[in-house]
């Protein structure tokens, strides 16, 4: 399981992470919320390693990660720790391989059967036209597929995935939410997802974490988070998803009473 | 047998260059050797682009061909020596003319056209070996490692490169590998600068961060995945960097640091002609001097179009 205590990260002029603290539990799924801004990508970038945090540890299945503990056995155990999916998939593939080299290098690199390549590939339904082909020649939907086959070749307990949807189109969305959820059916792995999106949330996740300027202001099951939120950050996201008889307006009245409020 | 390419055959522009090794006999027969996928592959090379980059190609695969059929093809050998033509004019017997000593001048660009290719080459590839290491260090590592390499190379770039050179000749002494190991370490702080620019761009690209996120070690990230996604543009500023390498060359063969004679380096030649002029005969300096001048020129053409193919255009 993963275990995140007191995660601090400020970068100068902004506080990206502000004790934030949750918990995991194997096979778990949490949903990370907040707006752009609110430090979501920091705390992913730093369960990663991508990002060394200030202060605070991650501890997966009892074991801190150090991200000074340096060499090769530290780095990929750590790797088979946590894993992630970028938001962009038209940026995070390398563009020189294929689809079956790009799963190669990772089986090879943590020296794992690199004949599972057509399995990868078919668990996340991209068949053999697929596998020769680089990522300009693939769609937006069947190049995340490709991140997340990626991500999988490790076997992570964990699976990060940052805005993982946001950039495709929104039926495609739809199919990648629901090959996450085959996957952590298939595989156990934990997911924490990154989103803005309250919708994609409450169909993937059964816990949810609302993020505001680095702080963890509202935590729950998310069923009950989105039915009654307790946080006037929470009421003012969910107020800003675009609904029949919706008015922008009333959700920037909102926004100013809550940053009235607040005592920074 | 003298080997004929589909290329040399039947090329009416480059005939049209005023002087060079385009001038080169077409000497007969033997065009099945090159079967019609070889002549696909090399109208694949030069067929794309507009008329000039075409004709740069084209021209560019004479001279190669010159050099690497220099023994076969060229008339005379490059120091044959026959004082009865000296300084002749263009002839049937000497198409190019002769030099003081009566050496062939075709023979001897043909000739000269090997070390004149092969010091721009040697000179890229130790810049490059260089020059991207320290690009790509410092890229990769930023802060401190990257203010220090950065300072140094801008030092070393200030630093005026021929007279890097001289004073590494006047330490080591004359002659061509000298000068082009002297050359190529001059050359290298515009790679490396060129690399890290490009360099700082690709590492912040997200399959970068993907790398090391599998564990991948930094090392491995540089050398087998990041170096060979700069490769493309690296190419085309190459290109256009091996013109002009072959020019800093040439000059410092004709200031007497680089090739030493009996060599027929282009630089050389011209130096050695350079009293002709005085007696009136010209093409002991033009032939060399055009050699130069269209190969360099090739050399950017060919730059430029690849830097357009990349959709950007550096220089």
């Amino acid at each position: 399981m993963l275990s995140v205590h007191n995660l601090c990260k400020a970068f100068p002029g902004t506080v990206a992470a502000d004790a934030v603290s949750f918990e995991l539990p194997s096979g778990g799924s949490l949903g990370l919320v907040g707006e752009s801004g609110s430090g979501k990508t920091t705390v992913a970038r730093m369960l990663v390693g991508l990002v060394r945090p200030d202060s605070g540890t991650v501890t997966v299945d009892g074991r801190v990660r150090d991200p000074r503990e340096r060499g090769r056995a530290a780095r990929l155990r750590r790797a088979r720790e946590i894993q992630m999916v970028f938001q962009d998939p038209y940026v995070s593939l390398d563009p020189r391989l294929t689809a079956a080299e790009c799963l190669r290098a990772v089986l090879r690199l943590h020296s794992k059967d690199r004949s599972r390549v057509p399995v990868l590939l078919d668990q996340v339904g991209l068949g053999t036209r697929e596998a020769g082909a680089r990522p300009h020649q693939l769609s937006g939907g069947q190049r995340q597929r490709l991140a997340i086959a990626r991500a999988l070749a490790v076997e992570p307990s964990v699976l990060v995935l940052d805005e993982a949807v946001a950039a495709l189109d929104v039926s495609i969305q739809a199919q990648i939410l629901e090959l996450l959820a085959q996957v952590r059916r298939d595989s156990g792995v934990a997911l924490l997802f990154v989103s803005h999106d309250l919708a994609v949330i409450r169909h993937l996740c059964e816990e949810t974490l609302v993020l505001h300027r680095g702080r963890v202001v509202e935590s729950g099951p998310v069923a009950k988070v989105l039915a009654e939120p307790e946080h006037p950050y929470t009421r003012l996201l969910l107020g800003s998803v675009p609904r029949p008889g919706w008015d922008p307006a009333e959700v920037v009245r909102l926004r100013r009473e809550m940053e009235a409020s607040e005592v920074f | 047998m003298k080997p004929d390419s589909p290329v040399l055959r039947g090329e009416p522009d480059v005939g049209d260059a005023p002087s060079g090794p385009g001038q080169a006999p077409a000497p007969p027969g033997q065009a099945p050797a090159f079967p019609g996928r070889g002549r696909r592959r090399i109208a694949a090379l030069v067929g794309a682009g507009p008329v000039g980059s075409r004709l740069a190609s084209v021209f560019l695969a004479v001279v190669v061909l010159c050099a690497i059929l220099a023994p076969l093809a060229a008339p005379y050998r490059p120091d044959a020596i026959d004082f009865a033509v000296s300084l002749s004019p263009a002839t049937p017997e000497h198409l190019l003319g002769a030099d003081q000593s009566g050496r062939d001048l075709l023979s001897r660009v043909m000739y000269g056209a090997r070390t004149s290719l092969i010091g721009p080459l040697v000179l890229l590839a130790v810049a490059s070996v260089v020059g991207v290491a320290i690009g790509t260090l410092a890229a990769w590592s930023r802060g401190w490692v990257d203010a220090v390499l950065s300072r140094v190379t801008d030092v070393m770039y200030a630093f005026p490169g021929l007279l890097f050179v001289v004073l590494v000749v006047a330490v080591f002494g004359n002659g061509m590998t000298t000068a082009v190991l002297a050359l190529g370490l001059a050359y290298a702080p515009t790679i490396a600068k060129y690399t890290r620019s490009i360099a700082i761009t690709e590492c912040a690209k997200p399959y970068i961060d993907a790398y090391r996120v599998q564990g991948m070690g930094s090392l491995a990230i540089c050398v087998r995945h990041l170096i060979p996604n700069l490769a493309r543009s690296l190419v085309g500023y190459l290109v256009v960097l091996f013109g002009e390498g072959l020019m800093s060359l040439a000059t410092l063969s004709f200031l007497g640091f680089g090739a030493q004679p009996p060599s027929s380096d282009w630089g050389l030649m011209v130096k050695e002609g350079q009293a002709a002029i005085v007696q009136g005969a010209f093409l002991p300096v033009l032939v060399p001097g055009a050699a130069i001048a269209l190969v360099v020129v090739s050399f950017n053409v060919i730059g430029v179009r690849l830097a357009d193919r990349l959709g950007t255009r550096r220089l």
